[in-house]
């Protein structure tokens, strides 16, 4: 006699039930992904991003007397050239809303939007959340969409980090702000994090040639931010603007450094007393100014490699600034000869 | 007001039959004000309560008799032809419940032709309409003021009628038969279901009581495919641990003649009425319990 059979539902269609039951549990309520109609879509006038075009723009036309009639059409020039794939091969990766009333307000994907209409689109692929996301998490997304992006000015990206770290502090309360915070609610570097710091709190001088795009480097325009002395401050700006690399601009400091610490040397000699046989670090209220040096001597080829020894170090913080820096001098005088 | 639902895109597992036991039970052991619905454009769960009557119309379908209340003589019954189904959400006009014959349960009946009209939609904007428009009715206060529960009974079908049922209820059901053709009925549900989930606010969610084993019969095939659902630990714990036999009491009480004409009408040691009951029971604890 054979033996019975025995029946049971098909692998897929289990494997289907458990997976459906899965995606309800862990997503019910969170955000799905729909085809949406362009025409319920509307721009945030809050992210960041400084898009002088409009959606009514993309839908009607430029109109020749608009005041910013140039500057829009250039920037339809340059969403021609993506609303030409994505006719060809629709939105790759899905836009961001959130549920406004009857509307959709774009959280991250405006240029693709934009270019969706420009491409004759009706429809757009789009996750939706169901709720407006907190302020923190909106300015969080967008800044996440945008720094993946490169034509973004310097300006716009401070702007970016500004207002994340508002939105944090209307969340969480004032916060001290320090390189270290700035890393964990970006995920940027820590070196990165307190170029940031520096630019936040630049000299109105260095502000301006960040605002004019006359510095489009984060990492020059934090090493302008850090000189204290105008008049450093006004050559190494001037050497920025006429194309001075990184390492020139940390020459001009260095060298600067230099000059007024032979100058006191100088000064010591003539003084009476006991010899001096040893040189004497001093001391600094500015964190930064240690941070400036240790980067300095580690951006050289031969330091490279003791690059990760400073790398846990919050730069906000004295007690580790200074642990730093002697680490360095140790570095340095097995070194030196 | 708690929505109930009964639901599975496979026809002939015992929906309606689910729908007029809930609705019974609720409305005569619970005493609950019970509005039953039929979404389903062939109007079997109407035919239980009402004699349902030929649409000259669309002479393959079922409309609704004239409304005890109808007078033509009324001035306010002028606009009125003196009918109500719930598929008048559709078309922007009043669904006046009727009474049956069991007290605390009113019925809006389906209206065949109208019902397949509303599913039949595909243009967007109007399938988006059709999708909210029973939400806007049970909504309304009216309806909230009157009843406690609703029972829907559904058309076997994914299109518009069942998604805006499911946009509409608090709670849903999916009977099935134990084998493989109303089991891959189930999948199509769920899939409904993680959508709206999906879509919906986390305050209110759409909560899946479970999948009944329904007309189930002791043989191996229905024993075997409900072992295999229970066996994996996701889907096992959306099978309801009551089920529903296959049983001829449950036809012939179908008929419109019958006498008992209600599974309740039967003695307590009735074994259908004692299934019956276990399983509204589990229902009714987790629609009601639960909060």
């Amino acid at each position: 006699m054979s033996k019975r059979k025995r029946f049971g539902v098909s692998q897929a269609l289990t494997r289907g039930l458990s997976e459906t039951i899965h995606v309800v549990e862990n997503n019910a309520g969170v955000f799905r992904n729909v085809v949406l109609p362009l025409s319920r879509v509307e721009l945030d006038p809050d992210n960041p991003r400084k898009l002088s075009i409009t959606l009514d723009d993309m839908r009607h036309g430029l109109d020749k007397n608009d005041g910013l009639y140039q500057r829009k059409s250039e920037e339809l020039e340059k969403l021609k050239e993506l609303a030409n794939t994505i006719e060809t091969s629709g939105v790759i990766n899905p836009v961001v809303v959130y549920k406004r009333g009857e509307v959709y307000r774009v959280v991250a994907g405006e240029r693709r939007c934009l270019a969706s209409i420009l491409a004759g689109k009706q429809e757009i692929d789009a996750r939706v959340f169901n709720e407006k996301p907190k302020g923190f998490e909106l300015k969080l997304i967008q800044w996440i969409e945008n720094t993946a992006r490169e034509d973004l000015t310097l300006e716009e990206r401070i702007g970016n980090i500004r207002d994340i770290i508002s939105e944090y502090q209307n969340q969480h309360g004032k916060t001290a702000l320090s390189a270290t915070l700035i890393k964990n609610i970006t995920g940027l570097s820590l070196p990165q994090a307190t170029y940031y710091i520096a630019v936040l709190n630049a000299p109105h001088d260095v502000k301006m040639i960040i605002e004019n795009g006359q510095v489009r480097s984060l990492d020059k325009a934090a090493v302008l931010a850090t000189i204290e002395s105008d008049e450093i401050r006004r050559e190494a700006i001037k050497a920025c603007i006429e194309g001075s690399s990184l390492k020139d601009l940390r020459k001009i400091i260095a060298r600067e450094k230099l000059h007024s610490k032979n100058e006191k040397t100088e000064k010591a000699e003539r003084k009476r007393g006991r010899v001096v046989s040893r040189v004497n670090m001093g001391f600094t209220l500015n964190p930064t100014v240690v941070q400036t040096i240790v980067h300095s001597v580690l951006n050289q080829a031969e330091y490279r490699k003791f690059s990760d020894i400073f790398s846990k170090v919050d730069w906000s913080h004295f007690d580790q600034t200074a642990r730093a820096f002697r680490k360095l001098i140790e570095i340095l005088e097995q070194d030196v000869r | 007001m708690k929505v109930i639902a009964f639901l599975n895109n496979k026809g002939g597992v015992g929906k309606t039959t689910c729908s007029r036991t809930m609705a019974e039970y609720l409305s005569r052991t619970r005493k609950m004000p019970t509005l039953a619905i039929d979404f389903d454009p062939q109007c079997n769960f109407s035919h239980q309560y009402l004699k349902m009557e030929i649409d000259p119309a669309a002479p393959e379908g079922l409309m609704p008799p004239i409304h005890p209340d109808y007078s033509p003589d009324n001035p306010d019954d002028e606009d009125w032809d003196g009918r109500s189904s719930i598929a008048e959400i559709f078309y922007g006009q009043g669904v006046i419940p009727y009474p049956t014959y069991i007290e605390h349960l009113d019925l809006a009946p389906g209206h065949a032709e109208k019902l397949l009209a509303a599913e039949s939609v595909r243009k967007s904007e109007v399938v988006e309409k059709v999708h909210k428009q029973l939400t806007n009715f049970l909504n309304s206060p009216d309806v909230q003021a009157t009843y406690k529960a609703v029972v829907i009974d559904t058309a076997p079908s994914k299109g518009p009628l069942t998604v805006s049922v499911i946009k509409a209820a608090t709670h849903i059901v999916i009977p099935s038969v134990m084998e493989e053709q109303p089991v891959q009925g189930i999948y199509g549900m769920l899939q409904l279901w993680m959508q709206e989930s999906l879509a919906r606010e986390k305050n209110r969610p759409l909560k899946l009581i479970g999948i009944l084993p329904n007309m189930f019969k002791q043989t191996r095939l229905h024993k075997d495919i409900l072992k295999s659902l229970q066996d994996n630990s996701a889907i096992s714990k959306y099978i309801m641990p009551v089920k529903l036999s296959q049983r001829i009491v449950f036809a012939e009480i179908d008929s419109e003649d019958a006498n008992p004409h209600s599974i309740f009408d039967f003695h307590e040691s009735h074994v259908a009425k004692q299934e019956a009951l276990e399983v509204c029971d589990f229902i009714s604890e987790r629609i009601f319990n639960d909060e």
